[in-house]
């Protein structure tokens, strides 16, 4: 087995991933909101940013834009667009509560979906954008894959310390008190509702970078790539790591991460074990989950990395 | 003032109802026949007694913009509040504390105080700079002068789920003194808590009253708020049954009749 290559595919995705789980985390743990439509953020970002560095269309393609725009203000339009995405679907959907709530984010991301396979002008259909580039290239000695692998971790890093800054301050706080019991918050004077939709607001945004650097490590924005999977993995990672700890959730991603991976990357001898294997995946998954969540060894991780510091 | 309804404006009410009434699937929990109106002068200490199910909690529901009223309006300082959301009337100044008492569990008991306030940080222009810092010591400042005045000092670092149920309402009670609001409305303070804690608590809302904070309390516990209250409101099926001062309240045979049940509380 390639370890290496694994390791930074690992850190690549789990970097990724983990930026879609803290704002995951910061919308349920903190918003008390359960978002079961994440996915649409992330394929808004991920698409966005290839309809603004792909070129325009010519011979087949059936997609109507495409702007050749410098990569990084690309991502910030992605981020920009998965914001805008989150004031349009958190305006009717953010009034629910609970399961409702979770019920209207999941029939969105459905029909978002359902409009990238159907609507080939935006994205050309199942086939997808496959024009996206990698912005860079070797640096010196270091190789590319390697440079992207930083860059994706930089962005886990920056979100992580930009949603602890707002959480340690007074507005962390309140959003605390109005999780923990709404009405008291709201006779303290915090206004949970334009609060509730600040953070949904807030959190989608790194939730397009990360669609963006999605799309630029698989070079593909498809709408195979953006089914509900992706929320369900996001959120076992989430339940995975403890939900009340940052720390624990960027863990869970990246265990999680790294079980998906070596399960993909172990080298089969035949194709029949290697069928095997992929129907004993499920298995395990379950089986390791149940063990996860028994003794939940990421959440106490990181309570340890939060004493100790 | 001319204000809607037709009646005369009760002069100088800081805190006023003006047919007021909620009604609940066909229960009518507040108003009576012609809706429920009354007022708070400024400054002033009412008592709210009434009943089990007289409609007292859903009154202050209606007048902290916890529930609508169906009817009529609240006005406060002159302004319509009626319609108003609870957190906005809350930063206007009216603060009150709840029948059961809540707390947020996730935070200690000092920070469920400094959660009280309103800081400045608390707005997301604000929360990523690092101004907020210095109104941060004075707001925890002001919490633990308050948690020594209601004697919960010592348990600052506890935990709220730690707490019993009469400290918990203590806790409350802190919780909306450090926003030091104009009108506080105390629903039942007394419920729970043992004498001592009472004692501390009549020397404070006396010492709260004298400050000039006006203060309106629901109470069952008629010899505690007799003892204290300038002017009692009597409820009873949602309707003003009488008013005035205490010891007009104690001898007025249709509140002994309907409520005193023979003037054994007082
Ligand atoms: N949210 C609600 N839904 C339905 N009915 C309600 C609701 N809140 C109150 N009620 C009913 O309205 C009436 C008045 O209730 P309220 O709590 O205001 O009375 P109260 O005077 O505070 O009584 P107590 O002394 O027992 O606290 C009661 O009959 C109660 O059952
Ligand atoms: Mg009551």
């Amino acid at each position: 087995m390639n370890w290496p290559q694994l390791l930074v595919t690992v850190l690549t995705l789990g970097s990724i991933f983990g930026v879609v789980t803290l704002s995951l985390n910061l919308q349920y743990a903190r918003g008390g909101m359960i978002n079961f439509g994440i996915v649409a953020y992330f394929a808004v970002g991920a698409y966005t940013y290839a309809i603004f560095t792909q070129p325009p269309p010519q011979g087949l393609d059936q997609y109507k834009f495409g702007f050749g725009w410098p990569w990084w203000t690309a991502v910030i339009v992605a981020g920009l667009a998965a914001l805008v995405f989150a004031a349009v679907t958190g305006w009717p959907t953010l009034r629910l509560r609970g399961e409702y709530l979770a019920l209207t984010t999941f029939a969105f991301a459905e029909v978002f979906h359902s409009l990238l396979l159907n609507e080939r002008r935006i994205g050309n259909g199942t086939v997808g954008l496959a024009r996206v580039e990698r912005p860079f290239g070797d640096w010196g000695p270091i190789e590319e894959k390697y440079v992207f692998a930083g860059a994706a971790a930089l962005l886990l890093v920056a979100t992580l310390l930009v949603f602890r800054r707002l959480l340690v301050s007074p507005y962390g706080r309140a959003l605390d008190a109005i999780r923990d019991d709404e009405t008291a918050a709201l006779a303290a004077g915090k206004p949970a509702q334009k609060m509730r939709r600040q953070v949904f607001l807030i959190s989608a945004v790194p939730v397009g970078f990360a669609g963006a650097v999605y799309a630029m490590f698989t070079t593909l924005a498809q709408p195979s790539l953006f089914t509900a999977e992706v929320t369900f993995i996001v959120w076992i990672a989430l339940v995975l790591g403890g939900e009340r700890s940052v720390y624990g959730v960027v863990l869970g991603t990246a265990g999680l991460v790294f079980f998906e991976e070596i399960v993909r990357a172990w080298p089969f001898e035949t194709v029949r074990s290697a069928q095997i294997a992929a129907s004993v995946e499920h298995v395990v998954t379950g089986l390791v989950f149940i063990a996860v969540l028994r003794y939940q060894p990421f959440q106490a991780a990181a309570t340890r990395l939060k004493v100790s510091k | 003032m001319t204000l809607p309804g037709g009646a005369a404006a009760l002069n100088g009410a800081l805190l006023e109802a003006r047919h007021i009434s909620k009604r609940f699937s066909g229960l009518q929990a507040v108003g009576g026949s012609d809706g429920l109106s009354f007022g708070v002068d400024r400054g002033a200490f009412v008592g709210l007694i009434g009943p089990n199910g007289a409609g007292k909690s859903t009154t202050f529901d209606l007048m902290s913009g916890v529930q609508t009223s169906d009817t009529g309006s609240v006005f406060f300082n002159g302004h319509d509040i009626t319609r108003s959301s609870p957190d906005t009337i809350a930063e206007q100044g009216i603060g009150r504390t709840f029948q059961t008492p809540r707390a947020f569990e996730s935070l200690t008991v000092l920070q469920n105080v400094v959660a009280g306030a309103t800081s400045p940080g608390e707005s997301l222009r604000w929360a990523f700079g690092r101004s907020w810092r210095n109104h941060e010591t004075e707001i925890v400042e002001a919490a633990q002068a308050i948690l020594r005045r209601v004697g919960l000092h010592e348990r600052a670092a506890a935990r709220v789920s730690d707490l019993s149920g009469g400290e918990l309402r203590m806790l409350e009670v802190a919780r909306q003194l450090v926003r030091d609001p104009t009108v506080l409305l105390l629903d039942e303070p007394t419920a729970g808590v043992h004498p001592g804690l009472q004692e501390r608590l009549a020397a404070l809302l006396q010492d709260l009253h004298s400050g000039g904070m006006t203060l309106v309390v629901v109470e069952h516990n008629l010899h505690f708020l007799l003892a204290l209250a300038d002017h009692i409101l009597v409820l009873a099926d949602g309707a003003l049954l009488a008013q005035g001062p205490p010891a007009d309240i104690r001898a007025d045979p249709a509140v002994i009749s309907a409520y005193l049940g023979g003037g054994d509380a007082a």
